[in-house]
């Protein structure tokens, strides 16, 4: 007996050491791929930069460029086209290095279901980061505006509308990802209306004596300004 | 170079016209006929005072207005009054449009080769023989490159230009100019090619508004600037506008041109003083001291949400100075030239470095200047004209001490951070 177990444990070790053995070239021309394809995009970025820089392309598109400086403060034009590049080919790189890991390893069932799923996390990190970005922008345009307006509950408001954006990303994250099927659906609906809800009843009831002295003070304001003419003149 | 492209009917008058000793351009859309008028008016005012000088009037009309009979009927000989098209624009809010028409008449009076171009706002305020005459004198007589107006003005007038636009001006490019943003100004004829063409070309696309202080100063530093008292209140219609967007708009431009004269305003030091001619106008009463409590409140409400936004842009000193404030009673809130200079400094350079949205930058901004016009206006509620001119002064001053902190933090942002 004790000779049948010692062969099914000799047997199942060299199947596992068979497999290693099989798959250690597809792992090493994975990352081989992967690190020729991340030296050629970080190399190309910084051709790139350099060859904006000196077509002062920053320059160029500072009349109309307006609109990408307000999303991405702290990354130049040539930055931003340099960083994209490198990401672009960071993505490739993994792809390829799929591509070689199914081709080294002769197992296409894992290679193939990965490379089938990578546009889904591509785009769903697309979506993560949008959603972060556009959030953070929108609450804080909130937040000023609102300040700006005198509101009291500015703050309130903007809270509100980051986390509704930061919810609608997660569902269209989730969704993107065919993780949890109708759960997201469902869960994200009882969350958007809850914070919908909660944003409502925290106005309405919670907050209601902050937003009317809010609202009256802007009301009287404007009374008295009527009353009496600006003597303050800003401009 | 920012040339400027006027349409075949403007390049043909202009070429008809040939030349020109004083081209007068109203910078906005007015009545024609009463531009005819005045025009006829001043001459004939000027009449004997002057030797005789040809005068071209210039204002930004529509092909739709009667150019053929306006030009047909030249009411004196050395008068001329014509339209032209001005030039598309890329901003149409508040100051955005009053630039362009005088980026457009400055390029006129290049053209016309004209000895002075006289820029004069669409209210048509300062379109009398009095104030052509100051500015004539500043420009001609004087030999000015670049003549300012000194408007009169009450002690709550005009606080952005006080607060902000007058001193940086000053503290940057070395010049003591009240107004360094008007609505009338006059310039030599080599100075109005300078101002047109001395605008770096993304400067020119990207900043709407025209400082022309700044680009003497910059491009033309051997040209004496001088002022001239202009007895006109001119009517700013901010309507449907809200401060934070015209605060925006003027404050941002401005910050631009700091970036884009970083080299030039690098090198200069302390400041000249830029002669006043003409007389100024009888003081006039202020009144009681104002309510400043909406101001006040504003900066407190500010100083409550906006701290995260702040805290990105100011250095911990401040921010703990600006916390203080928060806690001091009504009576005793003043916010100290010095804080106030280098809150606008620290603006100045987080919209060069992009720390944040320059959208939401110039929105932040806003609660803190109201807090600093709460605060001179209660400041400066009891002081005398004399006492005013004195204190302003001081502010003024307060600003170019503080200058070598915005240079050691433009230039190590990272390493000089108190």
């Amino acid at each position: 007996m004790w000779n049948h177990v010692q062969q099914s444990l000799q047997s199942s070790m060299s199947r596992v050491m068979e497999r290693i053995a099989t798959l250690l070239p597809g792992i090493l021309a994975f990352i081989l791929a992967f690190l020729l394809f991340l030296f050629i995009g970080w190399a190309l970025a910084w051709v790139v930069r350099r060859i904006l820089t000196a077509l002062h392309f920053d320059d160029r598109m500072s009349g109309g460029a307006n609109a990408i400086a307000e999303w991405s403060p702290r990354l130049t034009p040539s930055q931003l086209v340099g960083r994209i590049i490198f990401w672009c080919f960071l993505t490739a790189g993994v792809m390829v290095g799929i591509s070689a890991f199914e081709a080294g390893s002769s197992e296409s069932v894992v290679s193939g279901w990965i490379l089938g799923y990578v546009p889904h996390i591509v785009g769903a990190a697309i979506l993560l980061l949008a959603g972060n970005v556009l959030a953070r922008f929108v609450s804080r345009s909130v937040l000023i505006t609102g300040v700006n307006l005198n509101l009291s509950y500015a703050r309130l408001l903007s809270m509100g509308v980051r986390w509704m954006i930061l919810v609608l990303t997660g569902a269209m994250v989730l969704d993107h990802l065919a993780l949890g099927g109708e759960i997201v659906e469902l869960g994200f609906g009882i969350l958007f209306g809850g914070i919908v809800l909660a944003l409502s009843l925290a106005v309405g009831l919670g907050s209601r004596d902050l937003v009317s002295r809010s609202l009256e003070r802007e009301a009287t304001r404007t009374i008295e300004d009527q009353q009496q003419p600006e003597r303050i003149h800003h401009f | 170079m920012a040339e400027i492209e006027f349409t075949e009917e403007t390049k043909q008058q202009v070429e008809r016209i040939g030349s020109a000793d004083i081209v007068v351009g109203v910078a906005g859309s007015m009545a024609p006929e009463d531009l005819r008028l005045r025009a006829e008016r001043i001459i004939e005012d000027l009449g004997s005072g002057v030797p005789p000088l040809r005068f071209v009037f210039a204002w930004p009309g529509s092909g739709a207005e009667p150019v053929a009979s306006l030009l047909d009927r030249p009411a004196h000989a050395s008068l001329t009054v014509f339209p032209f098209t001005p030039p598309a624009h890329p901003g149409s809010e508040f100051w955005a449009p009053v630039s362009a028409n005088q980026r457009a008449i400055l390029a006129l009076a290049a053209s016309l080769s004209a000895r002075a171009c006289i820029v004069i706002g669409s209210d048509l305020g300062a379109l009398n023989a009095h104030a052509i005459q100051l500015f004539a004198y500043a420009i001609l007589d004087r030999q000015c490159g670049l003549a300012m107006p000194v408007y009169p003005a009450g002690k709550y007038d005009g606080l952005v230009n006080i607060g902000i636009l007058s001193p940086l001006s000053r503290a940057l490019y070395g010049r003591r100019i009240r107004y360094p943003l008007a609505f009338d100004f006059a310039t030599s004829g080599a100075m109005s090619a300078r101002l047109v063409r001395g605008e770096p070309s993304a400067n020119h696309h990207g900043n709407p508004l025209l400082w022309p202080v700044t680009l003497a100063a910059t491009q033309s530093p051997q040209d004496p600037v001088g002022q001239v008292h202009i007895d006109v209140r001119h009517q700013i219609s901010t309507e449907g506008l809200e401060l934070s967007a015209v605060l925006g708009q003027v404050v941002g431009s401005l910050f631009q041109d700091l970036e884009t004269f970083a080299p030039q305003w690098q090198r200069i030091r302390g400041s000249q003083l830029a002669p006043v001619w003409g007389n100024a106008p009888a003081e006039e009463r202020d009144g009681d001291p104002i309510d400043t409590r909406s101001m006040l409140d504003s900066f407190l409400l500010g100083s409550k949400n906006l701290d995260e936004v702040w805290r990105l842009v100011l250095p911990p000193n401040t921010m703990l100075e600006l916390r203080r404030l928060t806690r001091v009673a009504p009576e005793q809130f003043r916010i100290a030239d010095e804080l106030w200079a280098g809150i606008v400094y620290d603006f100045a350079l987080a919209y060069h470095l992009r720390t944040i949205s320059r959208v939401h930058l110039l929105g932040a901004l806003t609660p803190l200047y109201l807090g600093w016009a709460a605060s001179y206006a209660r400041e400066v509620a009891t002081l005398t004209r004399a006492a005013l001119e004195q204190r302003q002064e001081q502010f003024a001053r307060a600003w170019e001490e503080k200058k070598p902190y915005l240079l050691s933090r433009w230039r190590w942002p990272d390493r000089f951070n108190p």
